[in-house]
């Protein structure tokens, strides 16, 4: 009897995810041919937002949904109430959750095919790919409008097969903040533009060594992404290596020793105390109390949207910062950093609306109006207008960060890159923090680190 | 069902009712119920998912045999965290467990005071699991915290609690201890169904303090005692929330509590059927470690009811 | 004589005391904190005492976000929690009574499931579940908040069967032979005596269902349909700044309501400690 209910039961779960799998198959392509039919009647007027108004609708709902702090949360709501005047036909039932809650959220959605019409999108996005509905055809039609969004700016959210998955919502990059008075009260060679990571680690021991703080400060994973990962690009000539391949299908170097040096630098100088150990980086739990911020060090790493906080947070206890680029190999080597996205708006596969989604991202993105309240918060908006708009009015801080993009996006990059990173990748990027952690704590070489970092970055493709 | 047919319905209908098969399934239902309707197919379709590659957001997930099995003994990070987790688990269940009931028999004096200790000292399982007190016990221990600053005072030296692969587990076991307010409130019911009478006549035969705890209070409390070390060995199993905060399994692994390791691998890496493969194994070390307790609950348990 | 029984008894209160002190010490920093600025808060100063009293965190937190302030928070978690809370008496009663009472067929079968229910980590069964109350057509809603614990909670059925076990048996056979069936003998022996495990419940439940985000993570979509516990979260987020002080004031706010759920239920586990216990 046991047997036979259990059997029915196991029966039972099979039929149901059987059917998981059927329907999700089968609901995908049909909104899409109403979508292409409608693009037609929109392409004939240029301009996206008097398209929707001036055509009587019937009423739409939109879902929307975003992950941030109080600030956003409140910015993004007084922005949607305003498109809400301005479209009255369009409704929009908008969700908000911190940055971990999002991502469970969306992923019970992605289960039973519910995501979002509008969500928001950061470097993860490949797993979710399934669920994005590529804005091209918005484009071509005009009801997204990229007019004053540059090409290369459109290129940092879209696919290896040139797909546009979104449109960013700030571009953001790497480079390494610092405390110009603290490197020369300790006589540490201040940054240069092609600073080499040889001159880095110069200043961070001498730092160290003379006031006694951290040469450089830790911020989590950035030591991957814009260290070790930065490090194989700027080998060889430009474009030459990368650390995963173009079309993010294997590595995009062969020897693993390559990483061997940087390695063996990060884990010297955990031990020798001019970089945070462990213990001391698990006390950093805010960009606002980074080492850097408290004093405690003279350089930390920060993805650039961040540097207008921490510099003003300084200018408060009377300090002024700095930004530097990301040291290279050799002075005169390719450079490593490259523009991305901070994160991006979507339109989802499951959108019963997904014009008039679209219609919502390009109006986000390129009104100055709603520009003026969202006040850049998720990073340097795309749109060459909305951004002279913001900088006229921007703070010391903020133009410092302005003025390092147009830096950075003006260094030399390969004729093809890929600034997004494979699914897979936080675990080679967990992994490899604790193998530097096993190198500063002698349990093994820098060599077996870099191999191992590795063999790990290679199981993702297998 | 042989009963003669001369009995009459109602009757017949009495039996049914009380009989003992019904009264347990009646009462029971609400389990049952929920368990058919809520429970089983998730848990099965975790264990099916234990032998695919699914991931969250795909819809198709290939069969994978014992690949996961396999992989998961290979695996240096989770044996590393099974080995951490045993040890979680080993030192602060028992301490948890020793210090509330010590903490309930200590409070259930009758005092008016008593109200307001008890209340004191469930104040920290009230906050437990909320972001501002993993901040303030990350901030208790850290390099310039108050705990390294009382060692100084000591003469001693200061810790690097966070950065020492072999220290780094304690703060977090010393958390768990720290809220043990629902074990406590659980002893000190069983403290108050001890019935008055046993410790009468424990006081006419002259025995002492030690003598009425030993003889009388554990003995009696013994069934909470088995409940208590079942429920708190469980939940360490699956304590997560500490780990997730205060020290996202750092040092190189160090505090990679199993529930974290699966989170990861189910969330953060989108390994979920590598995630299910690793909690059903778990689910039978667990199971086994539970039988365990079960079955030697029966030299030391004390049942009024049973006999 | 008695000036030794004094200084005992003073010893014994300064010792509880101090160490009560110890034991909430973090608690009456989030306290604090909820009075001190960010930045204060970040700097990692131990002392209780804010260095400028910053009482606006209260009402910049309670204002909540997007014209969504946290009384309508609030409010909802008070209906969850205390619907919820009833519901795991009642059922976790019904089916303790049943598991450790009643001689019926599979009991040790249920009791194994019930265990194992309690095995597997939430993570992994979490989007399984999800997905039964969605093809149910009940989300977004209270219901799968709710619903669950109407069907008894492994950690209070457990619990209950362990006090049960220390009612002597003698009750229910002499109530047997006065003519009442299992039924009366549930509600008129089993239930008046179980008074301390039901207490116990009430408490441990009402805190757990307050603070449980899970949940109501999944299961609500519309902001004005979540609960504090989410709310609260929503203050942090790793990409950007966190209001901490606001926070730590939202954090606090939502501790009143256990505590004071405690204070009341707390009295019947004191008062006439040692008179009620059944003779056995």
């Amino acid at each position: 009897m046991k047997k036979k209910l259990l059997s029915i039961a196991l029966s039972m779960a099979m039929v149901i995810s059987l059917t998981a799998c059927g329907s999700a198959q089968e609901a995908a392509p049909a909104p899409a041919e109403t979508a292409a039919a409608e693009t037609t009647v929109a392409a004939e007027e240029p301009a996206a937002e008097e398209t929707v108004a001036a055509e009587p609708e019937e009423d739409i709902t939109l879902t929307m949904a975003w992950w941030g702090s109080q600030t956003r949360h409140d910015r993004t709501i007084e922005v949607i109430e305003m498109y809400e005047k301005e479209h009255p036909n369009v409704h929009i039932e908008y969700e908000y959750y911190s940055f971990d809650d999002y991502f469970t959220k969306l992923k019970t959605l992605v289960a039973s095919d519910q995501v979002w019409d509008v969500f928001q999108l950061g470097g993860n996005f490949p797993q979710y790919m399934d669920k994005i509905c590529f804005l091209n055809e918005f484009m071509a039609s005009g009801i997204v409008d990229t007019t004053n969004i540059s090409d290369a700016n459109l290129k940092i959210t879209q696919d290896t097969e040139g797909n546009q998955i979104g449109l960013s919502n700030g571009l953001n990059t790497y480079g390494i903040a610092y405390d110009p008075a603290m490197f020369e009260e300790a006589g540490a060679k201040l940054p240069a533009d092609n600073w080499t990571w040889d001159d880095y680690y110069e200043a961070a021991e001498t730092i160290h060594e003379k006031l006694g703080i951290y040469g450089s400060s830790a911020f989590g994973s950035s030591d991957f992404i814009a260290g070790c990962s930065t490090y194989v690009a700027e080998h060889g000539t430009v474009g030459q290596y990368s650390f995963f391949n173009i079309d993010l299908s294997g590595m995009g170097f062969d020897d693993a020793q390559m990483l061997t040096p940087y390695i063996q630098m990060r884990a010297d100088m955990i031990k020798s105390g001019s970089y945070p150990d462990a213990g001391a980086e698990a006390e950093i739990t805010d960009i606002e109390n980074d080492f850097l911020v408290t004093g405690e060090a003279a350089m930390t790493w920060v993805a650039v949207n961040q540097f207008p906080t921490i510099y003003d947070d300084c200018q408060a206890d009377g300090r002024t910062l700095a930004l530097a680029p990301i040291p290279k190999v050799t002075a005169d080597g390719p450079d490593g950093a490259v523009i991305q996205s901070s994160q991006m708006l979507c339109v989802s596969q499951d959108s019963q609306h997904k014009e008039a989604a679209a219609a919502f991202i390009s109006w986000f993105q390129n009104s100055t109006d709603c520009n003026n309240v969202l006040q850049g918060e998720r990073g340097i908006p795309v749109n060459s207008e909305v951004r002279a708009a913001l900088s006229a009015t921007a703070t010391p801080g903020q133009q410092i960060m302005y003025d390092y993009v147009d830096k950075v996006s003006g260094f030399k990059m390969p004729d093809k890159y890929n600034v997004l990173s494979p699914d897979g990748q936080d675990q080679v990027v967990d992994n490899y923090r604790n193998y530097i952690q096993q190198v500063a704590f002698g349990e093994i070489s820098a060599e077996e680190a870099a191999d191992k970092t590795y063999a790990d970055a290679t199981a993702i493709f297998n | 069902m042989e009963q003669k047919r001369s009995v009459r319905t109602g009757n017949r209908l009495y039996k049914f009712i009380n009989n003992e098969n019904t009264v347990g399934n009646v009462f029971a239902f609400p389990f049952i119920f929920g368990f058919i309707c809520f429970s089983l197919i998730p848990m099965l379709t975790s264990f099916r998912y234990a032998f695919t590659d699914y991931s969250l957001g795909t819809k198709t997930a290939e069969f994978a045999g014992l690949k996961n099995f396999i992989m998961l003994l290979q695996d240096e990070v989770f044996l590393k965290s099974l080995r951490v987790t045993l040890r979680y688990v080993l030192i602060s269940v028992p301490m948890k467990l020793i210090f509330a009931l010590l903490v309930a028999f200590l409070l259930t004096r009758k005092s008016k005071m008593v109200t307001l200790y008890r209340s004191l000292y469930y104040i920290p399982s009230l906050v437990g699991g909320s972001v501002a007190v993993a901040l303030v016990w990350k901030q208790l221990f850290a390099r310039k915290g108050l705990i390294n600053m009382i060692l100084q005072a000591q003469g001693l030296k200061g810790v690097n609690w966070f950065g020492d692969q072999k220290l780094a587990l304690l703060p977090l076991i010393l958390m768990s201890v720290w809220q043990f307010g629902s074990s406590m409130i659980i002893f000190a019911a069983g403290l108050k169904e001890i019935p008055a009478v046993y410790y009468e006549a424990a006081q006419i035969d002259g025995a002492n303090g030690f003598q009425r705890f030993f003889k009388i209070t554990l003995p009696c409390l013994s069934p909470i005692i088995l409940y208590n070390l079942v429920m708190q060995t469980i939940s360490a199993f699956m304590a997560f929330t500490q780990a997730f905060i205060i020290t996202e399994g750092g040092p190189n692994n160090s505090t990679m509590l199993y529930a974290l390791y699966v989170y990861n691998q189910a969330f953060k890496y989108n390994n979920m059927g590598y995630a299910c493969a690793m909690s059903w194994f778990m689910l039978l070390v667990m199971g086994a470690i539970t039988l365990i307790i079960f079955k030697t609950s029966k030299f030391w348990v004390f049942n009024e009811s049973d006999q | 004589m008695s000036e030794k029984r004094v200084i005992r008894k003073v010893i014994y209160h300064i010792f509880v005391l101090a160490f009560g002190f110890v034991m909430i010490y973090p608690v009456l920093w989030m306290i604090s904190g909820s009075f001190k600025d960010n930045s204060e808060i970040l700097r990692g100063t131990l002392a209780l005492i804010p260095e400028t009293l910053k009482a606006t965190n209260y009402s910049t937190g309670w204002k909540g976000f997007g014209g969504t302030t946290f009384a309508t928070f609030f409010k909802n978690s008070f209906i969850v929690t205390i619907i919820a809370t009833f519901g795991t008496v009642l059922s976790s009663l019904l089916v303790s009574y049943a598991l450790s009472r009643i001689q019926f067929k599979g009991r040790k079968f249920w009791f194994t499931c019930m265990i194992a229910t309690m095995m597997l980590p939430g993570q992994v069964i979490m989007i399984p579940q999800y997905l039964i109350y969605y093809r149910l057509g009940l989300v977004p809603g209270y219901v799968p908040l709710i619903l669950p614990y109407f069907c008894g909670q492994a950690f209070f059925i457990y619990q209950m069967m362990q006090f049960m076990k220390g009612i002597p048996r003698e009750l229910d056979e002499a109530a047997t032979i006065d003519g009442c069936s299992k039924y009366s003998i549930f509600t008129h022996i089993i239930i008046p005596l179980m008074k301390p495990s039901i207490v116990t419940t009430v408490i441990i439940q009402f805190y757990w269902k307050w603070d449980d985000y899970m949940g109501p993570l999944l299961y609500l979509s519309r902001p004005q349909s979540y609960t504090v516990s989410i709310a609260i979260k929503l203050f942090a987020d790793a990409s950007s700044i966190t209001d901490y002080g606001a926070m730590f004031a939202m954090s606090t706010l939502s501790l009143i309501p256990v505590f004071l759920i405690f204070l009341f239920f707390n009295r019947y586990l004191v008062d006439g400690i040692r008179n009620t216990g059944i003779k056995g």
